[in-house]
């Protein structure tokens, strides 16, 4: 009986001790909880107290003594007496604030969030690793080794990463690795290069060759470029230089189009949501107060936290710089430093092909090219799966590229198996530019570090201390013949391909225009005088652009403040385009039997003054109305059963103004012949309808834009409590471009004085990884507001007042 | 009287050891310091439980209210019951059943 009794309870103790001493998955993973909820190790020990204490760390690998100074915002300034010594720091700094999120931002990349999440990841997985994430992470990886200062630049910041990962006993785990019970791996020059391609897949992977060879099937050329033109004839191009392209641009032989007899009934990949973007200008001398340029940009982003962007201040004898920092990468990304500052916009161009592949088999070892049959390479991507059985995934590659979709994965029929052909495979030299950008002290440098710049092509505006201000977009574009990569290709044949790529002298840029400024903001990047194809691989900007010209054009006498007004701006210019035009089409019989809430809606936006400002209400109608009148118009591509894309909503708008009898002003579905007018009114009556459910499933909050809008910035695994819900106003498509889940990632102003360099910023979130930290929200507010902070750009010794804590970082053996 | 000692000695060793070590060497510690002092099982496993869920209660608190209880609420959002409670109950749990084991070895019969 004791026996039993002892053995009983001996071995639940123990069972029980196990159970909670790992991790489980019902669906939702469930954190250790033994190990978690113990407050001498567990989450307990992430919560910070106040006082940010002094540190002094001895530091494998450092060969001298470096000073990080932390402001009261935890920027580090960090002073090193070498380069080697500063990446080693930073990568060291930026790992104690922002570990988690650059190992699972890389993870996410090269496709194995399933060790981390179980196998609920693993389509996921599959689908980078057939993107061919760690194929251009590899060919990254092979330009950062072949490169004497990337190397060295790279490897310091990996040493530096590396001797904090080391440093950790579990209690000092952020807090996301105790949630999901997984220690920190160590870091590696190749996940430099995943950066990088994390980077790429959200800025430059954006295409419609599907959807646009479906489209061109369906509806004719003729009705493919009236709903999806190549140019929306609005606004002025990012650069105009009409007829001062003074090059010989390179030549092809012209080729014809190979669209397939069938419908490609591949679901391509979720593209980037519509109305993302970024903008960014510069003001010159001749339009501010002090006489001197102002730089500013805020980059679009998906809003996350922490933040993509960690603020740093780099001083070295060689180099002094400040700004926006990507974690996982080394240099400033977006920033300045004492004579230049920069920022970037995406350029928006489609980068990507797809090429029709003909293999011989089903086997699909060999495939045709040029007459003859060449073999196909076949890589063998191991998944490993949490809790499960490792997954082998084989992918197909041709020279082409990668054959994303087939019949093991969401693929098509047989007929239609596509290589897929994107830049960032190719490696891009990571980071190069942006550790030349800032040792840059003038204009002609700022030239030779873009050189560098193969991808995420960006538009890269530019002002100096000196009063030069310029843009140039800069990429590795592949030259296009015209209307070519617009649809897909033929892969049997080698013409297809990319022969030829546009110098990088012969992109597009321009230097102290006669207007004296410059702005970017995704819109169609050169004059129609330039002599090679762009095609955007969806649409480009019709509205941001608009209305930052129509800001920045008069403006005189400019100081930062304005800058930051601007960046605030709520007007919606799509909305004064079209809602006169919908209102009017509201015809006598529906107006005589408006329901009190349809009336209630017509008066608000009637008085509406076009601002999307947080206490708005019209905001709110104009949006829901808008979004169900663009859906039902393009009920034909949403029902298609193949792929298809919307036309734009500035090209929505302007055949609704002068084709409103259009067929495609129909609903399919319906026997009855709809007209614009119908479905304008039908939409009216559907917004009005959701609006009003809106209302009554949130009395707690007040009815206006802001509340309903919700921009959310949301933590890396989706948990509400570690998320945050901003009150701001805006939209895609608006100069303020906070949507529900996108919007300005950094806000940066650099006024180049000759007195000393000025500059504001600002991100959601806040410097610490932690969600125990002081620091993890604490900009949300200034952020939300449009009130970016002073950044504290001095000498070392003017820091003293500002300082919150010093850390010294000691070499290992001193 | 005994209880009390018995109780007392489990939270302070359990103490010292989960500093440095594993959270579960609170149990080893329950187990050890029950075996010695032979207490029937019931009182047992309650001079266990209460000695680790106070100790544990007592540093969370400490941390919760030293840190301006920064993170606590997050958590509490993201667990299914109240952080404190389970923080308590768990730790409690195992120390208890530890020294219901310990008492159980030392039961004649």
């Amino acid at each position: 009986m004791k026996v039993f009794k002892v053995g009983l309870t001996a071995i639940i103790t123990i069972a029980l001790i196990y159970a909670l001493n790992r991790g489980w998955n019902f669906g939702t993973p469930i954190p250790p909880l033994g190990k978690f909820l113990d407050p001498f190790h567990g989450f307990w020990q992430n919560a910070e107290q106040e006082k940010v204490n002094d540190l002094e760390l001895k530091i494998p690998g450092l060969k001298e003594e470096v000073t990080v100074i932390y402001d009261s915002l935890l920027i580090p300034h960090i002073f090193a007496n070498n380069d080697e010594d500063l990446y080693l720091a930073q990568g060291y700094i930026t790992a104690q604030h922002r570990l988690w999120q650059m190992e699972f931002q890389t993870m996410a990349a090269a496709g194995r969030v399933s060790e981390i999440l179980g196998s609920a990841a693993l389509d996921y997985d599959r689908g980078q690793r057939r993107l061919g994430m760690m194929y251009g992470a590899q060919n990254n990886l092979k330009d950062i080794e072949s490169d004497p200062v990337l190397n060295s630049v790279s490897s310091s910041y990996t040493a530096g990463v590396n001797a904090y990962i080391k440093s950790l006993s579990y209690e000092d785990y952020p807090l996301e690795y105790k949630l999901l019970d997984y220690a920190p791996e160590p870091w590696s020059n190749l996940k430099a290069g995943l950066v990088q391609m994390n980077f790429s897949q959200t800025l430059n992977s954006g295409e419609k060759d599907l959807q646009f060879t479906n489209a061109l099937k369906a509806f004719g050329k003729e009705t493919l470029d009236l709903l999806y033109p190549d140019r929306e004839e609005v606004g002025d191009p990012i650069v105009t230089n009409t007829g001062k392209w003074n090059f010989k641009p390179v030549t092809l032989d012209s080729v014809p189009l190979a669209v397939p007899d069938e419908y490609i009934t591949i679901t391509p990949p979720e593209g980037k949501p519509r109305g993302i973007g970024s903008n960014n200008w510069v003001v010159g001398g001749k339009k501010t107060a002090t006489g001197s340029p102002i730089v500013c940009n805020d980059p679009h982003l998906s809003l996350g936290v922490p933040s993509l962007w960690f603020v740093v201040h780099l001083n070295s004898p060689a180099v002094n710089t400040m700004g926006g920092s990507l974690a996982g990468a080394p240099a400033v990304i977006l920033g300045f430093n004492d004579s230049i500052a920069w920022g970037c916009t995406n350029a928006q161009r489609d980068l990507v092909d797809w090429y029709r592949i003909q293999f011989k088999d089903s086997k699909k070892n060999e495939y045709l090219s040029d007459g003859k049959w060449i073999p196909a390479r076949k890589v063998i991507e191991q998944i490993n799966v949490k809790g499960g059985a490792t997954f082998y995934d084989t992918v197909t590659y041709t020279h082409h590229g990668p054959v994303r979709f087939d019949e093991s994965y969401h693929g098509d029929n047989e007929r239609n198996l596509f290589a897929y052909r994107w830049l960032s495979h190719d490696g891009a030299k990571p980071v190069k530019a942006f550790y030349l950008l800032n040792r840059a002290r003038n204009h002609r440098e700022y030239m030779e570090a873009l050189n560098y710049h193969m991808g995420p092509a960006q538009n890269f505006v530019f002002g100096s201390v000196s009063g030069d201000i310029a843009i140039r977009i800069q990429g590795k574009y592949p030259a296009r013949r015209q209307g070519e990569g617009k649809f897909v290709l033929d892969g049997t044949k080698t013409s297809t391909e990319w022969k030829k790529f546009i110098p990088f002298d012969q992109n597009v840029m321009i230097k102290n225009p006669e207007s004296g400024y410059l702005f970017s903001a995704n819109q169609y990047p050169v004059d129609a005088t330039y002599p090679y194809y762009v095609q955007s691989g969806d649409f480009f900007e019709a509205y941001r652009n608009r209305r930052i010209k129509q800001l920045l054009d008069p403006a005189k006498e400019i100081i930062p403040q304005d800058m930051m007004a601007l960046h605030n701006d709520n007007f919606n210019l799509q909305a004064y385009e079209s809602l006169p035009l919908m209102l009017s089409l509201l015809d006598s019989a529906t107006m005589a039997n408006l329901s009190s809430a349809e009336k209630y809606a017509f008066e608000d936006l009637r008085k509406w003054d076009y601002v999307n400002s947080i206490e708005t209400p019209g905001a709110i109608y104009y949006e829901e109305w808008w979004n169900e009148l663009y859906t039902a118009v393009w009920d034909e591509m949403k029902n298609a059963k193949v792929a298809m894309t919307f036309p734009s909503e500035f090209t929505t708008i302007k055949l609704m103004r002068e084709r409103p009898d259009h067929s495609f002003f129909d609903i399919q579905q319906t026997p009855a012949v709809e007209t614009l007018s119908q479905l304008t009114i039908d939409a009216f009556k559907k917004s009005v309808v959701k609006i009003e459910a809106w209302k009554s499933k949130n009395p707690q909050k007040s009815f206006d834009w802001a509340n309903y809008k919700d921009t959310y910035v949301q933590h890396l695994l989706r948990m509400e409590p570690l998320s945050f819900h901003a009150r701001n106003g805006g939209n895609s498509g608006i100069v303020n471009a906070s949507s529900h889940r996108w919007g300005p990632s950094w806000r940066m102003i650099v006024s180049l004085e000759k007195t000393g360099v000025k500059a504001w910023g600002v991100y959601p979130g806040g410097q610490s990884g932690n969600p125990g930290s002081r620091f993890y929200g604490n900009m949300m507010e200034a952020w939300e507001q449009s009130k970016p902070y002073r950044l504290k750009f001095v000498k070392r010794d003017q820091l003293k007042k500002s300082t919150l804590a010093t850390t010294t970082l000691k070499p290992a053996n001193s | 009287m005994k209880f009390l000692v018995q109780t007392l000695a489990i939270l302070l060793i359990s103490f010292a050891l989960q500093y440095f070590l594993p959270w579960w060497t609170m149990a080893i510690a329950a187990f050890a310091v029950s075996y010695i002092f032979d207490e029937p099982p019931f009182p047992s496993f309650l001079s266990g439980f209460l000695a680790v869920g106070l100790l544990w209660l007592g540093m969370a608190f400490y941390i919760d209210f030293t840190t301006d209880s920064i993170l606590t609420p997050k958590i509490n959002q993201l667990l299914p019951l109240n952080v404190f409670f389970m923080t308590t109950v768990i730790g409690g749990l195992i120390g208890g059943l530890a020294s219901l084991t310990a008492s159980f070895l030392r039961l004649r019969r």
